[in-house]
């Protein structure tokens, strides 16, 4: 092959190499056809031209005629440099968490200069480049214009905002696709919360049907709107699930979120995930703290590597090494400075009716502003929502964990575990034990008890010490927070007892919940229709930073047999029996959820006040 | 070498320039008007809105329907004591509320003591389907269908011309008689049925009111009487009856693809389908050499007697042929499905195989009509099928005797 072409496969490369530097800023639709026409087409021409070439080269020069040429020596020094950093990065990548991946890339990228420089030295004397091959090289790029080879693109033009209608089942990536570089992310959050909160979640799959018949179908769309964001994109009317023959699946023990996996690589993207799924949330564009899911996404204007959302093994292979060589945009594509702000999370966090009179319903972000928490003056003060429901517990003690949220990639100081525990332990508690490690570490940490008994009444004060918001939050007109109380005497007897659970599983009616309970016109609690919400009845919930005194009167105060006995429990069980049974009711496979205990305090009392 | 590069740059800008330089095909399309004239030019018709049009699309000489008939019929419907145990009625499958206008039937059923009702069914109650949206129907102490078919729907039934997923049977009341029968199903004879009815005082006094006696035919009628009032009425019939807002822009596109492509070919008539027994798979992709189980596990052996291969040349049908079930005489003649409410009646084709609605919509493109449809079609068909979807109409009853 005669050199000039040699030298124009050279100049190619570099410019095509170049032009993904930063200060190019070249747009993403060339971008990342350029680097994977770089990428590409290196690896070709090195392999089948350029080392046979350099080496037929060295041979005829250097052993045949013994030429003695500088530029030439340093030239092939330099060229396995940039060969050999080229195909580290394409074969490893560059992560962020390995040197040789760094080293690789500014060798990549600064060699290719002083490479370039050595070339034209070395071939100084014949340059010749006629006007010709130009014309060819400008050709070339110009057919690889982006509407043109890349028909495809179309698909995923719609906006969601004004004027687009929907998105396509296409458009959701599965999360099982982040799993190949984002294992132990993905596997948090394949057993959270967050990932079952819509067909694998049987309570709320009761709610949205019982909201659906009774108040229309359209309603399932206020549930939906957090629940299941892909559904709702793409104009499904309700939330589905899976069926396993006649049978519900077994989706409520299974760790790791296997059956997604499967019904990946089965259906691809054609099948929608439902569900909060990874992209769900790392594509919110913008989100204002509204709550009932007031956010934007923005599912289209992704920057995606070429093939990033192929499903065949060989395309797919090649775009993890696309992002991997170069994972700037990547991040920047999924990762937003305002996913570590409260607001972010309000979107969702903060719910209410749908109609005029906008009652709350769920109201932790705001809990969370007027709480000491929210103190943006004193950093060291402030803490997000991610400062405690997204960092790693180890001891009962919030321990940000080191380690890489990426495999092979940076070493982070304090990786932003993806379990979001929150109060929640139960369901994810029955596919991991860690979940419900995590949560309930979370749990204990809200809270503190104290006992005093006095003129022949029991005082209990509960703090509420490490939650941002109320005590409980959330749904809590479906959260059970409550003393559980025995009193005995010198000889044993129980002398004075609250807060026992009844032979049906029940709260006993003695028994002071700290929750609220919502009304309806006729002032008649709503049971499980909680959108059906006219009046409050009664809110004994505690906010952040403050301690209430719970005062019980011993009935037989006479007789009293100093010393007493108090243990003092803080019990917490996630949802009712009676809301459990109703959904027994579908989903007979679901088991009680347990009573967890907070707190535990066992006091004595020698004499009497 | 040159030569190549300059052949290369030829082709592709003769490829690029005849691409921007050919116009793209028009395509066909129907105005809002157009397009009802189309769909019932082609046999295609909305479903009866007034009780008086509706008898005379469904009465019949030897079952004249009367609103005694009616009631009985809607009380046997959801009579436990037709089945063996006494624990099923039709409604346990074909799940119907009695009363159509209770919105309460799933907090109730969540929430009360009493009701037997559990597991998927119970959030499926609200959907008013006349089906149970099982994989395969179940039937007296929890016995599967033998052949792995699933529960078809009873609204519209009285609207098709054939029965049964394999279209043997002709009429409402034979199947209705069938049902009963069936081990499989009620399982309870002729005799103990009139046994029953007999011994219950306020049946005695309904039969007497609807027929002169108590007798399994006069059971089969008076439940086909009921029967013949379950029809839905939806938007695409509004669409047809002259609403040209009824249905969106995209149902109107996949009714235009469902009356271009040919789905209307065997999905006709009123109800949209059973009116004709057709073969599926029409064409045969599925000469594949299927290699799954072809070893099996619990036997791991040198012989080859414990190889179990599976190296069929050929399957029944796109989708796994769970039960075995080949249709009317082996011949995988199959009634057409009627396709009002479809989006209410998942799992789809005899033995439920498929799941989700777009594959159902993909396989009948490939299979029936040789076509591979796009997503944008299938969508469209889906939203088209959509509009399909309606509520039983509540027909205001009237004895035509009396008046």
């Amino acid at each position: 092959m005669k050199n000039i072409y040699m030298k124009i496969l050279i100049v190619l490369m570099f410019f095509s190499g170049i032009f993904q530097f930063s200060i190019f800023s070249l747009s993403w639709e060339y971008f990342k056809l350029v680097q994977a026409i770089h990428i590409l087409s290196s690896a070709f021409i090195a392999i089948f031209f350029l080392i046979p070439y350099v080496n037929k080269h060295t041979y005829e020069y250097m052993i045949i005629k013994r030429t003695k040429s500088t530029s030439g020596v340093i030239l092939g020094i330099l060229l396995f440099f940039i060969v050999a950093s080229g195909f580290y990065l394409f074969f490893i990548g560059n992560p962020g968490g390995d040197i040789i991946g760094l080293i690789s890339h500014y060798i990549h990228l600064y060699g290719s200069f002083i490479l370039l420089y050595f070339l034209f030295l070395h071939a100084k004397k014949k340059i010749d480049f006629n006007t010709k091959s130009f014309v060819a090289i400008a050709l070339l790029l110009s057919i690889s214009y982006p509407n043109i080879s890349f028909a495809s693109e179309k698909l995923t033009n719609i906006v969601l905002e004004k004027g687009a209608l929907r998105y396509h089942n296409e458009d959701w990536t599965n999360s099982t696709k982040c799993k190949s570089c984002h294992e132990d992310i993905f596997n948090q959050w394949a057993d959270s919360n967050h990932r079952h909160l819509t067909g694998s979640n049987p309570y709320y799959m009761v709610m949205e049907n019982l909201a659906g018949a009774d108040m229309g179908d359209e309603f399932r769309q206020w549930c939906m709107g957090c629940h299941n964001p892909s559904a709702v994109t793409t104009k499904q009317k309700r939330s589905t699930h899976r069926m396993d023959v006649n049978n519900m699946p077994s989706v409520l023990f299974e760790k790791g979120s296997q059956s997604l996996i499967d019904e990946f690589n089965t259906h691809g993207n054609s099948k929608l995930e439902q569900g909060v799924s990874c992209v769900t949330c790392h594509r919110i564009t913008k989100a204002d703290s509204k709550g009932n899911s007031a956010y934007t996404l923005d599912l289209t204007n992704r920057k995606k590597y070429v093939f990033e959302d192929s499903n065949a093994g060989v395309k797919q292979w090649l775009s993890e090494k696309f992002i991997n060589s170069n994972p700037l945009i990547h991040k920047q594509s999924y990762s937003k400075e305002i996913y570590k702000e409260s607001a972010y999370c309000a979107s969702c966090h903060d719910e209410f009716l749908p109609d005029d009179s906008k009652r709350a319903v769920v109201s932790t972000f705001k809990e969370w502003e007027k709480s000491p928490f929210n103190n943006p003056k004193d950093p060291t003060k402030h803490k997000t929502c991610i400062d405690c429901h997204m960092t790693y517990l180890e001891n009962g003690k919030l321990a940000p964990l080191k380690g890489q949220s990426t495999t092979g990639g940076t070493m982070k100081k304090d990786v932003k575990v993806h379990y979001f525990s929150g109060s929640n332990h139960f369901l994810s508690g029955l596919k991991s034990k860690e979940h419900e490690d995590q949560t309930i570490q979370l749990l204990r940490t809200s809270a503190e008890i104290d006992v005093d008994i006095k003129n022949g009444k029991v005082l209990v004060g509960v703090k509420n010490v490490g939650a941002g918001h109320h005590l409980p939050t959330g749904v809590s007109d479906f959260r059970e927070l409550w003393l559980d109380i025995t009193v005995t005497d010198r000889d044993s007897k129980v002398v004075f007892s609250s807060g026992k659970l009844k032979e049906d599983g029940n709260l006993d009616t003695d028994a002071r919940p700290f929750m609220k309970v919502f009304g309806d016109e006729n002032s008649e609690p709503v049971g499980l229709l909680f959108w059906r919400y006219k009046k409050l009845l009664s809110d004994t919930r505690i906010p952040a930073g403050e301690r209430r005194v719970e005062i019980y009167n011993i009935l037989d105060t006479k007789n009293l047999k100093y010393p007493l006995n108090a243990v003092v429990k803080l019990n917490f069980r996630i949802y009712p029996q009676w809301v459990t049974n109703a959904v027994q009711r579908a989903f007979p496979q679901l088991p009680n959820p347990p009573v967890v205990i907070l707190e535990e305090i066992q006091k004595e009392f020698q004499s009497q006040k | 070498m040159r030569f190549f590069v300059y052949l290369f740059l030829f082709i592709t800008l003769l490829l690029t320039s005849i691409s921007f330089i050919l116009p793209t095909k028009e395509k066909r399309q129907f105005s809002d008007d157009a397009l009802r004239v189309a769909a019932l030019s082609r046999n295609m018709s909305s479903t009866p809105a007034t009780y008086d049009d509706l008898l005379k699309l469904v009465d019949t000489a030897d079952n004249k329907l009367s609103k005694e008939k009616i009631d009985l019929g809607r009380d046997l419907y959801h009579e436990t004591m037709l089945s063996k145990d006494k624990d099923i009625s039709c409604a346990t499958c074909h799940v119907l509320s009695k009363d159509l206008n209770d919105k309460n039937i799933y907090l109730k059923a969540l929430t009360s003591q009493t009701n037997n009702k559990t597991d998927c069914v119970v959030c499926h109650l609200s959907d008013q389907s006349g089906t149970d949206r099982f994989e395969t129907a179940v039937g007296h102490g929890g016995a599967q269908n033998p052949h792995h078919l699933n529960t078809l729907t009873t609204l519209n039934a009285a609207l098709a011309k054939y029965q049964t997923w394999d279209g043997n049977v002709k009429t409402l009341e034979a199947q209705v008689g069938l049902s009963i029968k069936d081990p499989f199903q009620m399982n309870l004879s002729k005799e103990e049925t009139v046994k029953r009815l007999l011994s219950d005082t306020e049946y005695v006094k309904k039969f007497a009111l609807a027929f002169d006696e108590i007798s399994f035919e006069n059971v089969e009628k008076a439940i086909g009487a009921y029967l013949k009032t379950l029809i839905t009425r939806s938007d695409y019939d509004k669409f047809l009856d002259g609403d040209n807002d009824a249905i969106n822009a995209k149902a109107k596109k996949g009714l235009a693809h469902f009356l271009n492509f040919g789905c209307k070919g065997c999905h006709t008539g009123v109800t949209v389908g059973g009116q004709s027994i057709q073969k599926f798979p029409l064409r045969d992709y599925n000469s594949i050499v299927n290699v799954t189980n072809s070893f099996n596990e619990k036997d791991k052996g040198r012989e080859v007697s414990n190889f179990n291969f599976n190296a069929k040349m050929y399957h029944s049908f796109p989708f796994e042929n769970k039960g075995g079930f080949m249709g009317k005489d082996g011949e995988k003649l199959f009634r057409v499905p009627i396709l009002r409410n479809v989006t209410k009646t998942s799992p789809y084709f005899h033995n439920g195989a498929v799941t989700n609605i777009r594959e159902a919509i993909y396989l009948m493109g490939k299979h029936q009509l040789g076509m591979n449809l796009t997503h944008e079609q299938t969508d469209e068909i889906v939203e088209f099928l959509k509009s399909l979807e309606g509520d039983v109409v509540n027909y205001e009853v009237l004895n035509k005797d009396v008046l």
